[in-house]
């Protein structure tokens, strides 16, 4: 299926090719190779915006390679970029599964004049030139903060089930919903009891739930911001029929079945982004880096396809970084058509 | 008298050419070449200098074979090494970010490690009827608990001070220091396990424990200074592992153990005790590398490499086993 | 025969012991916290961690015979995947057939491993190893390379784990049926006292005419089945079915065994000793998040802790077991 949707756009780049030979000059990835790797093999998650990332490269000519590295781990993505280096491509796209161990290969991969660019999780300022965040993480931290708030009816006890206490994404949007909850005298009738770890586990994600419900009777919601956590949380928390009610950040297809504005149902809604077009954008931003159209510096401006037009901005860790847009939002109404999706 | 081969296919060879070349050894030599142009073959990237450059990496789990095939050796197994490299990594790269000089480093990621090791020699010898698979499960979980702890939220570390690991991670030409570790270590574990009395106590004790006890060697004792050695090893990893990426955190070592284990029991090491020797080890230790290498470079799936070294695993054990059944029954036949 | 004290009775048994640091947790953790002890915190306990404790009776069938069986999560995986992949896309929908589907997948998947080392001979710690290599591949080559069946896709098939019989939630009975059915198997059959046998001493049970290559292969192939039965049981507690569940679990059902006083020498152990051991992992697990003043980051460790602990006081007790029983020998 796959196979036939590319061979199909290549086809038809070609054809367009033949036809008007000015226009595939104006062609953004015209034969460059990219790489684009992943954090581990098997997720869902990441699968969608690799495929609109391989698509959407490909159709503007270039190459792309997903490579997996064996386990979820950074000595395992180390491997696969020595083996990138070897290959020499054009640029390296990859979703760091560690902030900091990955800076001495991908120094040594821009040493040797591969383009660095990085989407859905960030490696540290130094070894990247750009990375494509997917909601700023103050956005995603208000979203969340406002949900809880609605969803509590403006006061009582809430927690928040995260992945790992290691995983950074998570912890700088926990970080953001704190600071946020401190800043606004609105949040002030909110109590965060406690931040869980569920380690991205059904299992320990399951019983952390349980506990919360067993330590704090009276809590309202549950916020889990990993999309393991908010759906073992959900399966829980409906299967118990529990006053408790959840949000966070989820694949609508996973949530499908436990969202819903009555009692019947765990989570009224909750949030994620546009993976498809985190997928896009990233290519279009990695391309236009193999094409020099920028560097990864503050201000820049590229356009990306039909998408529009993007400027650099200041990450928060002060390296350079393009966010895509607001989190999407799923409720009952539109959780079904995007749960095709993804 | 070197160490006993682990298997063989031909059980009275006559020429000693003949049995070098029917010993697993032997064979795995020939399966090295024969892999080497596979890759050549297979990716237009394979060639020294990629090998070179890519094969540190490989290289630091190399370190763990050597005297996990001392454990194996013994009819045991250690489980807990991928942790004591996580936590070793960590605690050199905190001491590494408050300016102390690199040697203290060294001596930090060495130290972490023999206290690791230690504390499962000491378990295992005061409590013997312990599996060593349970107890090292257990320190697995404690030790990696403890990296955790000490990395705190982020788990994630790094070393703000990278020359001296920059300097450790540096070559010769073209070649790496840690190869150049790597094979000098091998023959000091190699000669020791098949030279020295205390190799010859190694094996005795997994032929059979209680006989070799009763023979007079100190099988607790022995048992503790290999465990103990096996920590020290494993913070050499990790020195080694933090030049590669200047860098600690949770997963750090993970799968260590199963890949320092299976490269032991492909050099024909058997699990069970009592055989093997470290040249076998060496030389499939560098077979699983290349063909790692070669096959990443082509970007095939890691599952799939994964399911290719699960496949030789098997075969190389069940194989001779197999051609030595058949070869029984034939003879049999013929009397 | 003579007449035991109750007192030696108890410290003469290895499964009284393990009762007794059970009752000791259970306590303990219910003073710190009152809700661990209410039955809908049991129940949910028993139904978390139905996966383990099923499957910790085939581990102990293979430990019996003195093996050890690493890759019945990568079975696990390839098993719940195939289901999960077939519900998804409509080839399937009833239950039962999705629970035969299952189990079969698994019977295969064991009896496989269960050739490769009673036929070849080859030790079953790196048999094991490489099949969970294998057929961790196979279960990511059957979700398309990464994809998940969610609860949606699943149909009636999740309902199972939600359903009640008899008051009793239906993975819950699941579980009793298994240790029910292990119980009478390894106690009162043949074939399950010719496992023991084959383990306290496989060439006595060779020349005894017992197939000793035969058991091995049954007991990987007991093992295969329950793995391939918790596979279908994680897709319907969790609703999901991801290509890495439960990547590494096979520790927990290897120390849950090993806690419950089962040898990996071989030939000792018993199903009540299973029961037990899984029984204190869980309740670990389940009371860990309960206890308020431990930070979260040390979890890990408190485990590793409690594990080591046991497994050694499981020891020390055991010493002084045997010393109570030296003195009471005539000499």
């Amino acid at each position: 299926m796959n196979k036939k949707v590319i061979s199909a756009l290549l086809c038809g780049a070609m054809v367009l090719g033949c036809a008007a030979p000015v226009m595939a000059a104006d062609k953004a990835g015209d034969g460059q190779k990219i790489a684009l790797v992943g954090k581990s093999a098997g997720n869902a998650f990441f699968e969608i915006a690799a495929k609109a990332f391989k698509e959407t490269a490909e159709a503007e000519g270039a190459t792309v390679d997903v490579v997996y590295p064996e386990a979820a781990t950074a000595d395992a993505q180390i491997k696969v970029l020595d083996n990138l280096i070897s290959q020499q491509p054009d640029a390296i796209c990859i979703s760091a599964n560690d902030v900091n161990a990955l800076q001495a290969k991908l120094e040594e991969a821009m040493d040797a004049g591969i383009k660095v660019s990085s989407f859905d999780s960030a490696p540290n300022k130094d070894s990247r030139q750009v990375f494509v965040n997917q909601a700023g993480t103050q956005a995603v931290g208000q979203a969340l903060m406002d949900a809880v708030l609605d969803i509590s009816g403006g006061e009582g006890q809430f927690a928040i089930l995260s992945a790992t206490s290691q995983s950074a994404n998570q912890n700088a949007w926990i970080d953001a919903m704190k600071s946020i909850m401190e800043g606004d005298e609105k949040y002030s009738k909110l109590e965060l009891v406690e931040v869980a770890y569920g380690d991205d586990e059904p299992q320990k994600s399951t019983d952390q739930t349980a506990a919360l419900l067993q330590n704090y009777p009276d809590l309202k919601v549950i916020c889990a911001p990993t999309t393991v956590g908010i759906a073992a949380a959900a399966k829980y928390l409906q299967d118990n029929e529990s006053a408790c009610k959840l949000t966070g950040l989820g694949l609508p297809s996973e949530m499908q079945e436990y969202t819903g504005d009555d009692d019947a149902h765990s989570c009224p809604y909750f949030y994620l982004w546009d993976m498809e077009g985190l997928g896009k954008l990233s290519a279009y931003a990695t391309m236009a880096l193999v094409k020099g159209d920028i560097t990864g510096a503050v201000d820049e401006t590229f356009t990306a396809g039909d998408m529009g037009e993007f400027t650099i901005t200041t990450a928060d860790d002060e390296g350079t970084e393009i966010v895509l847009g607001e989190p999407l939002q799923f409720t009952p109404d539109n959780v079904a058509d995007y749960a095709k999706l993804y | 008298m070197a160490g006993k081969s682990g298997r063989s296919i031909n059980n009275v060879p006559e020429s000693p050419v003949k049995k070098m070349i029917f010993s697993w050894e032997g064979i795995l030599v020939l399966l090295f070449i024969a892999v080497n142009i596979f890759c050549a073959m297979f990716s237009e990237y394979y060639n020294m200098s990629s090998l070179l450059r890519q094969m540190p990496v490989y290289l630091a789990e190399v370190f763990m074979m050597l005297p996990m095939a001392y454990i194996l050796v013994l009819g045991e197994i250690d489980i807990s090494v991928g942790a004591i490299v996580c936590l070793s990594a960590t605690m050199s790269c905190i001491v590494c970010n408050t300016n102390a000089p690199f040697i203290v480093v060294v001596i930090t990621a060495l130290g972490v490690g023999t206290i690791c090791g230690a504390i499962n020699g000491f378990i295992l010898t005061k409590f013997q009827e312990l599996p060593p698979m349970i107890v090292t499960l257990a320190t697995q979980i404690i030790f990696r608990g403890i990296s955790e702890i000490v990395l705190g939220s982020g788990g994630s570390i790094s070393a703000s001070n990278t020359d001296g690991f920059r300097a450790i991670g540096g070559k010769v030409g073209d070649i790496p220091y840690i190869l150049f570790l790597v094979v000098i270590l091998s023959v000091i574990f190699a000669v020791i396990l098949g030279k020295s009395t205390f190799g010859r106590r190694v094996y005795a004790i997994g032929t059979n424990r209680l006989t070799a006890y009763y023979s007079g060697v100190h099988v607790q004792k022995i048992r503790f200074i290999i465990y103990t050695i096996m920590g020290t090893v494993s913070g050499l990893c990790a020195l080694f592992l933090v030049s590669s990426s200047y860098g600690a955190n949770t997963t750090t070592g993970n799968g260590f153990e199963m890949d320092a284990i299976a490269m032991a029991v492909f050099g024909g090491i058997s699990s069970t005790g009592g055989k093997g020797n470290i040249a076998g080890g060496f030389i499939s230790a560098f077979i699983i590398v290349c063909l790692r290498v070669g096959l990443g470079q082509r970007n095939v799936n890691a599952q799939v490499i994964l399911l290719i070294i699960g496949v030789l695993l098997i075969a190389a054990v069940a194989l001779p086993n197999i051609i030595g059944n058949a070869k029984k029954a034939l003879s049999m036949k013929k009397n | 025969m003579e007449k035991k004290s109750v007192m030696k009775k108890i410290t003469g048994s290895r499964e009284a012991l393990l009762a007794i640091v059970l009752i000791v947790l259970f306590v303990i953790i219910t003073a710190i916290n009152p809700s661990f002890l209410t039955p809908k915190s049991l129940m949910d306990m028993l139904k978390n961690n139905a996966v383990t404790m099923v499957m910790s009776l085939g581990m102990l069938c293979v430990m019996l015979v003195g093996g050890i069986d690493i890759s019945i999560m990568s079975t696990l995986a390839l098993s719940g995947m195939s289901i999960g992949m077939l519900l998804k896309y409509e080839h399937i929908s009833s239950t039962f057939l999705a629970f035969v589907i299952a189990i079969a997948i698994g019977i295969v998947c064991g009896a496989v491993v269960g050739l490769i080392i009673s036929r070849a001979d080859v030790p079953p710690i790196i048999a094991t190893m490489g099949f969970m290599y294998i057929y961790r591949a196979l279960g990511y080559q059957v979700s398309h390379g990464g994809e998940w069946a969610s609860a949606a896709a699943l149909g009636n098939f999740k309902n199972f784990a939600t359903t009640k019989f008899l008051g009793l939630n239906c993975v819950i009975w699941v579980i009793i049926v298994c240790y029910v059915f292990f119980f009478w198997f390894m106690k009162w059959t043949r074939t399950g006292r010719m496992i023991y046998a084959v383990g306290s001493n496989p060439s006595a049970a060779e020349v005894s005419g017992i197939n000793v290559k035969n058991i091995k292969l049954l007991v990987y192939t007991i093992m295969g089945l329950l793995a391939g039965l918790g596979g279908a049981l994680q897709v319907s507690v969790y609703a999901s079915a991801m290509p890495d569940m439960q990547y590494g679990g096979e520790m927990d059902v290897i120390a849950a065994c090993v806690i419950g006083g089962v040898s990996m020498n071989g030939g000792r152990g018993t199903v009540v000793g299973a029961l037990l051991g899984s029984l204190i992992l869980a309740t670990i697990a389940k009371a860990l998040p309960l206890i308020p003043f431990f930070n979260q980051l040390w979890l890990n460790t408190i485990k590793g802790v409690i594990i080591l602990v046991v497994v050694v006081m499981n020891v020390i007790l055991q010493r002084i077991a045997d010393k109570n029983a030296l003195k009471g020998r005539e000499m």
